[in-house]
């Protein structure tokens, strides 16, 4: 009896450790539950770059990690997954259609000069001078008030573009942006400072084109352009209704099951009833603590393990009734119930692991989370329905014969009928039965 | 005999037959749904196949106003007319719930499925430029779209997760059973699955139900189950097989085994249900088709272990013994 009382003293604190943890962590909600967007970019071959090597993917991610702090957006994810691909996760973010065109802008700025292709024609061919050469590129205006995008050039930029435009004198230079001919100027003088200016040719541009293209110079170019391959984008009015549903579907859900175990099993429902509060509140810590960002399909995950985590007391209460049939005592029959019952317990809760072990490696970042919350929910109820549920009932019920069936469900004539002993000698010894 | 505390409440062996046919019967519509599925589908495919799987987009705009599905011919001719390819609608009315930090109530949801939308595309303006003639101020409030390369290879790692579970499965029970169990046991995974797509499959050619990445979850998740359901009444039957081998007949020790297990396999699959049907009728929209999936497969799940699987047990037994004597 003294383990026993210990035992539940352990309880206890381990019970007070989750709601002190509860109370003062915050718990992580998925995108699909504040509102925001999950995106999946993959790595595209262009004529230089034929192969996406991993040092392309990490100039990609850094690329798009700079722009999508840009945003303005906290707890952004920027995440390689595969060889080739990006996720990106945005929460909260108003509009969606700007920020997409915004992070998969490849931003390529290109220095031009006219030359003679092979049939004769005049073509812009490359100078070798891009955005890469850029040290920063500012908003501002010229002296007729039109915005502009000022660019100042890295000593190698410099350079190159000092060489350029003493070579150019006279002719014409073209600036061009992801392939989009932005201006031509005439070339007057050579320039050396390292400075230049991007003014719109036609009717200049306006506060929003300049301003987005100093934001995309300063972030810099993609290496190799990134195709959206994947969206996922919930609203937070949507979120919100989720929330609110899921909240209510998980208490309804719960408090029905507790009554039918009440109802069902009585004082061992009841105790049954504490362990899945004692289950619920462990989980929940455990949840924030890891921390496991909860989505839907989490939730829907935690919501159907609550029903699971009572199947292994319903496994245990029904062996127990069954020896309290055949007419054993009190403490004998609460022991082979739990002993009886746990090989089917351990077997189910490994076959359901097993699937959820599946499940993580092979799923999407929905199934994951699905998986990931039932696995965490079926070992804390190892815990909770055996451990928890076997030290109440035997703290409550003692050792002696059972008085009152009624407090089992059963009824006073069931008990003892066609007693039949079918135990081997050593699973009476385990039991602990005399007879 | 075996003391289960009541007379027996089913007969296994007695009626074989009876539970035969209602597995049939159980089956069969479905089987032929998913037959005339493939045949009519232009993917040939037995079940109507989501975005996850074929690539394309879905648009979901919230409407304050509540609509039926009478609207569903009406906006698919308008959006045709806008220039959207082949779009497939659908309607989820929203039991909505007061929700504090939101302007408007949002009542109905239309959803509308779309080919994949490229980065510069200008479907998301028509389809809302299309909804606003109509509809009082809708709100985009999800997108989800899959490349299509993405989708082929989210299908084929669904391929892989069951193949690989189903396996796992068989090793497990091989494992724990002796053969015959093990095969009666699969005979049972292959008899819910088949249903679940089966109702699904009917589903799909009613009301356009597409099955997604969280449908093979679902189904996982029933096989997982489904067997633990099976293993607790084969447990039973091996733990009495120990005592009374002698004294019964191999049928009156299943008889007796379901009968003793009864109580739990019905009262687990019912707090399963409880929470189930909760989430049903309580929970977000989103996840509805999830949970119905595994409401009718927890269901299902439960009738063949009871039922179908402990008749296969005898049935295999029988035959067996009756080639012995022969």
């Amino acid at each position: 009896m003294k383990n026993k009382i210990l035992m539940f003293w352990g309880i206890m604190i381990i019970v007070i450790a989750a709601i002190i943890l509860i109370a003062v962590k915050p718990i992580k909600l998925g995108l699909d539950l504040v509102g925001g967007s999950r995106l999946i970019l993959e790595a595209q071959t262009t004529n230089n770059i034929a192969k996406i090597t991993p040092e392309v993917m990490q100039r990609l991610q850094y690329a798009i990690e700079s722009r999508v702090n840009k945003l303005g957006v906290s707890e952004t994810v920027v995440q390689q997954v595969g060889d080739k691909r990006l996720l990106i996760e945005i929460p909260a973010i108003t509009d969606l259609t700007e920020a997409k065109s915004f992070i998969g802008e490849t931003a390529q700025l290109e220095f031009k000069k006219q030359a003679p292709d092979a049939s004769g024609n005049v073509v812009w061919v490359p100078t070798g001078l891009t955005g890469q050469d850029l040290s920063k590129s500012t908003l501002s205006t010229d002296a007729s008030g039109q915005w502009v995008v000022s660019l100042e050039f890295n000593s190698t930029g410099a350079k190159k573009f000092g060489e350029l435009t003493e070579a150019l004198v006279g002719k014409k230079m073209a600036i061009f942006f992801d392939d989009e001919l932005i201006s031509d100027p005439n070339v007057n003088e050579a320039i050396y400072g390292g400075n230049a200016q991007i003014t719109s040719g036609g009717a200049g541009f306006s506060y929003e084109e300049a301003s987005r293209m100093v934001n995309l110079l300063n972030a810099g170019a993609l290496p190799v352009p990134a195709k959206i391959v994947e969206e996922n984008t919930v609203g937070p009015t949507l979120g919100a209704d989720s929330i609110a549903k899921s909240e209510k579907a998980g208490i309804i859900g719960l408090s029905a099951v507790m009554l039918f175990m009440l109802l069902y099993y009585r004082v061992p429902g009841l105790i049954a009833d504490i362990a899945l509060i004692i289950y619920s509140l462990i989980l929940f810590a455990l949840f924030k603590t890891i921390p496991v960002t909860l989505t839907l399909a989490g939730i829907a995950g935690f919501i159907l393990s609550i029903g699971m985590a009572v199947d292994a007391n319903i496994l245990i209460f029904e062996r127990t009734k069954e020896e309290l049939r055949a007419g054993r005592n009190l403490f004998t029959a609460i022991n082979s119930g739990f002993d009886r019952a746990f090989t089917s317990i351990f077997d189910s809760n490994m076959t359901t692991i097993i699937t959820c072990f599946i499940l993580y490696m092979l799923g999407t970042s929905v199934v994951k989370g699905f998986a990931l919350t039932l696995a965490l929910g079926v070992m804390v109820s190892m815990f909770s329905a055996i451990t928890v549920t076997k030290n109440f009932m035997h703290l409550i019920f003692g050792t002696g014969e059972l008085k009152y069936p009624a407090l089992f469900g059963l009824r006073k004539d069931e008990i003892g009928k066609d007693y039949e002993a079918t135990e081997t000698k050593r699973e009476k010894a385990r039991f602990g039965i005399l007879d | 005999m075996i003391n289960t505390g009541r007379k027996h409440l089913v007969h296994i062996v007695k009626y074989r037959w009876l539970w035969m046919a209602l597995s049939a019967i159980l089956l069969v519509p479905g089987i032929f749904a998913m037959v005339y599925s493939s045949m009519t589908y232009s993917n040939h495919a037995p079940l109507k196949v989501g975005i996850d799987y074929t690539g394309g987009t879905i648009l979901q705009y919230g409407l304050t106003e509540k609509i039926s599905n009478e609207d569903l011919a009406k906006n698919r001719k308008a959006l045709e007319e806008a220039g959207i390819e082949n779009p497939y609608i659908q309607i989820l009315n929203v039991n909505s719930t007061q929700q504090k930090n939101t302007k408007a109530q949002i009542s109905s949801i239309i959803s509308i499925r779309t080919k994949f939308v490229e980065k510069d595309s200008m479907v998301p303006e028509k389809i809302k430029g299309t909804l606003a003639k109509q509809y009082n101020n809708p709100e985009l409030i999800s997108v989800s779209s899959v490349g299509p390369t993405m989708g082929k290879e989210l299908f084929k790692n669904s391929l892989l997760a069951v193949t690989l579970a189903v396996l796992g499965i068989i090793a497990y029970l091989s494992f724990r059973f002796r053969f015959d169990y093990a095969v009666a046991a699969i005979l049972g995974i292959v008899h819910d699955v088949l249903f679940v797509c089966g109702a699904f499959s009917i589903l799909g050619l009613l009301y356009n139900v597409q099955i997604d990445g969280l449908f093979i979850t679902a189904l996982l998740t029933v096989i997982g189950f489904s067997v633990h359901d099976t293993i607790v009444v084969f447990d039973r039957i091996r733990e009495n097989l120990r005592y009374y081998a002698k004294k019964m007949s191999f049928g009156e020790i299943v008889d007796a085994s379901v009968n003793q297990t009864l109580a739990r396999s019905i009262n687990t699959s019912l707090t399963t249900l409880i929470t189930l049907l909760a989430l049903y009728f309580f929970g977000g929209v989103t996840t509805k088709d999830f949970v119905l999936a595994m409401i009718l497969g927890i269901a299902i799940g439960t009738y063949s272990s009871i039922f179908f699987c402990s008749m296969l047990v005898d049935f295999w037994n029988d035959k067996k013994n009756s080639m012995a004597s022969v």
